[in-house]
């Protein structure tokens, strides 16, 4: 396959805390492999698209993040990312999309259900944990760097593994993991954009959604940038 | 009798700042009085007019602009320039006056409204800030529209194409609701008063709980956000009895020019997404430093350079420096534009020859180094 289909998510609503950049990095490495790409952005009133390869959702604030959960949960849209899910395409969902794509969260006051994707549940904590956070991904085995500005609090359920264990910061809530992973599905709370700071797992979203190695990049400042991010965050 | 004295220790605090401690002494004044007289604010502003400015950007040359204006109906304090948490407003009203026009945080904005029971308050804008501490647009803007309902005596002046602004407005008794024919938001999607999905057609926005900025009390054409403040000022002034007066726009930009060795630059705050797209599009020659920071005041985050688009400094010979110079460089990187990095501002401006004209877009940190240098 060398043509990808990126698919934004309600950018316009999920769009708070820079995590659109994900889709722009992901374009850029995926030049580098010499994979074609076209960013698809869904409005709060468009349908999903049925073919993509990657699917993202970034972080909002509460009543923006209720209304892209019913748009999600309209017409057909769910049954689209079902099928996704079978075909093997990749979802990557940070901060509010993390817990749309959980099975429970609390917006606004009151607890919802998510979209089941992801077996974990989010309540609200007693205090907002924000700033700069560093894990060991259990996916990847090495350090990522992010940023983190939530109230959430996530719980992992059985069939959910942790994708980070926390070296600063927050993450999930517990100080000792960060986000959920379930085959080809990512939930985090890392903005940055999470993909810009660690330009490496870019390369993992695209294996994945493609099925295919690549030759490693030669980017010395995606690297230099990474790099220094990792040694800066204690 | 006791306010009286707070404020001569206060005075004497500032002053030792300033001399023994060689510091800007602006809100150490401030900060020792409501230390010593915690209702100073609200006795102080007891016999004068108060007149507030707040907003995400142009408070402090707004202020400005609005001070050389009511001026002329009487005598004006103000707070020191950009100093605007309680500690800068109670630092303005330790001298006496007829009015006080304050430059006021947004997040401060509403104790000093209860206290100082201003006849006016005028909102600029408000968009994406320092969302560390911010946390949300619609968090200051809800406390905003609190602050507008509990103020009847107070007449709320603001720009209703900004729906957060509007939110205020359309919560505030009194109110003059200003349009320049409508603009986006950034975060227009939501309604911020009833929380669905907000119904746009072009750049004005209606949505069925009433929240619009159609029928404005005044219409005006569209320009650049420092037009826009430089209008919103001569409003105020106006509904306050003053005369409208020539505002030069450029005095509104937060930009200044300085030499460096025959380098001739054009220094221009940059701090938010919203400033940043105002700023690149005064960018005409093709010489530019870029500065990003990452202290308190600038955002201790920097996603939100991911809000931006760069497109336009694309061809063009960039350096960039400041804490976060590599933030920027693999930001700009992505969107196919190369930089140079480098480790301060003086090597950055050293790369440009004599007598070229260069474009520096500063950090919040970075512009007021650079200015007060």
């Amino acid at each position: 396959m060398s043509q990808i289909r990126i698919v934004r998510i309600h950018n316009e609503l999920l769009g708070t805390y820079g995590d659109q950049g994900n889709a722009e990095v992901l374009a850029f490495r995926a030049k580098f492999h010499g994979i074609t790409t076209t960013i698809i952005d869904v409005g709060y009133n468009d349908p999903l698209p049925t073919n993509g390869d990657i699917y993202l959702l970034g972080g909002a604030e509460d009543a923006a993040q209720l209304l892209s959960l019913e748009a999600l949960q309209r017409d057909d849209n769910l049954n689209i990312l079902h099928f996704a899910i079978e075909r093997g395409a990749v979802i990557l969902a940070v901060c509010a999309g993390f817990q749309i794509i959980g099975n429970k969260f609390w917006a606004n006051g009151q607890e919802v259900d998510g979209l089941g994707l992801l077996d974990v549940i989010s309540v609200p904590g007693d205090k907002r944990l924000v700033g700069d956070i560093k894990t060991i991904s259990t996916v990847l085995g090495f350090e990522l760097t992010g940023f983190e500005n939530h109230m959430g609090r996530t719980i992992l359920g059985s069939s959910a593994e942790a994708f980070g264990k926390v070296v600063t910061g927050n993450g999930n809530g517990d100080g000792k993991f960060d986000g959920a992973v379930l085959g080809n599905i990512f939930g985090t709370y890392m903005h940055g954009p999470i993909l810009a700071r660690n330009p490496e797992f870019a390369d993992l979203l695209l294996t994945r959604a493609t099925g295919r190695k690549y030759a490693q990049i030669t980017d010395p400042l995606a690297l230099k940038y990474a790099s220094w991010r990792r040694k800066v965050i204690k | 009798m006791r306010l009286k004295l707070s404020i001569l220790l206060a005075k004497l605090a500032g002053s030792l700042s300033k001399n023994v401690l060689r510091k800007s002494g602006e809100t150490i004044p401030g900060r020792v009085l409501l230390a010593l007289y915690p209702k100073a604010i609200s006795e102080l502003s007891k016999s004068r007019k108060i007149i507030c400015v707040s907003g995400t950007n142009g408070k402090t040359s707004t202020t400005k602009a609005l001070v050389t204006i009511i001026s002329k109906l009487g005598t004006v304090t103000t707070s020191p320039s950009g100093s605007n948490l309680d500690r800068g407003v109670a630092t303005a009203l330790m001298q006496k006056s007829e009015y006080a026009v304050l430059e006021v945080d947004e997040l401060h904005l509403s104790r000093v409204i209860t206290e100082a029971k201003p006849v006016a308050v005028l909102l600029l804008n408000l968009t994406r800030d320092q969302l560390h501490r911010m946390h949300e647009v619609k968090r200051v803007a809800d406390r905003w529209a609190v602050s507008a309902k509990g103020a009847p005596e107070t007449l709320f002046i603001g720009d209703a194409d900004d729906p957060f602004v509007e939110l205020a407005l359309a919560s505030a008794a009194q109110s003059h609701r200003v349009s320049f024919g409508g603009r986006k938001h950034l975060d227009g999607a939501v309604c911020p008063s009833c929380g669905i999905y907000l119904k746009w057609n072009r750049n004005d926005y209606k949505c069925a709980c009433g929240l619009t900025n159609l029928n404005a009390d005044a219409l005006f054409d569209s320009g650049s956000a420092a037009y826009r403040n430089a209008t919103l000022a001569n409003v105020t002034g106006q509904l306050l009895g003053g005369k409208v007066i020539a505002i030069d726009e450029q005095s509104l930009e937060r930009s200044v020019n300085r030499e460096y060795n025959g380098v001739k630059a054009n220094l221009r705050l940059t701090k938010n997404p919203a400033s940043w797209t105002e700023a690149l599009t005064s960018v005409t020659g093709n010489d530019v430093v870029l500065i990003v920071n990452s202290r308190e005041v600038d955002g201790i985050d920097t996603s939100w350079l991911w809000d931006i688009s760069f497109a336009v400094l694309s061809g063009k010979n960039i350096v960039v420096c400041g804490e976060r110079g590599l933030d920027i460089a693999y930001r700009l990187h992505v969107e196919g534009i190369e930089v140079e990095v480098t480790n301060n501002f003086e090597s950055a401006i050293s790369k440009f020859a004599k007598g070229s004209h260069v474009h520096v877009l500063a950090a919040y940190t970075a512009f007021h180094e650079l200015v007060r240098a």
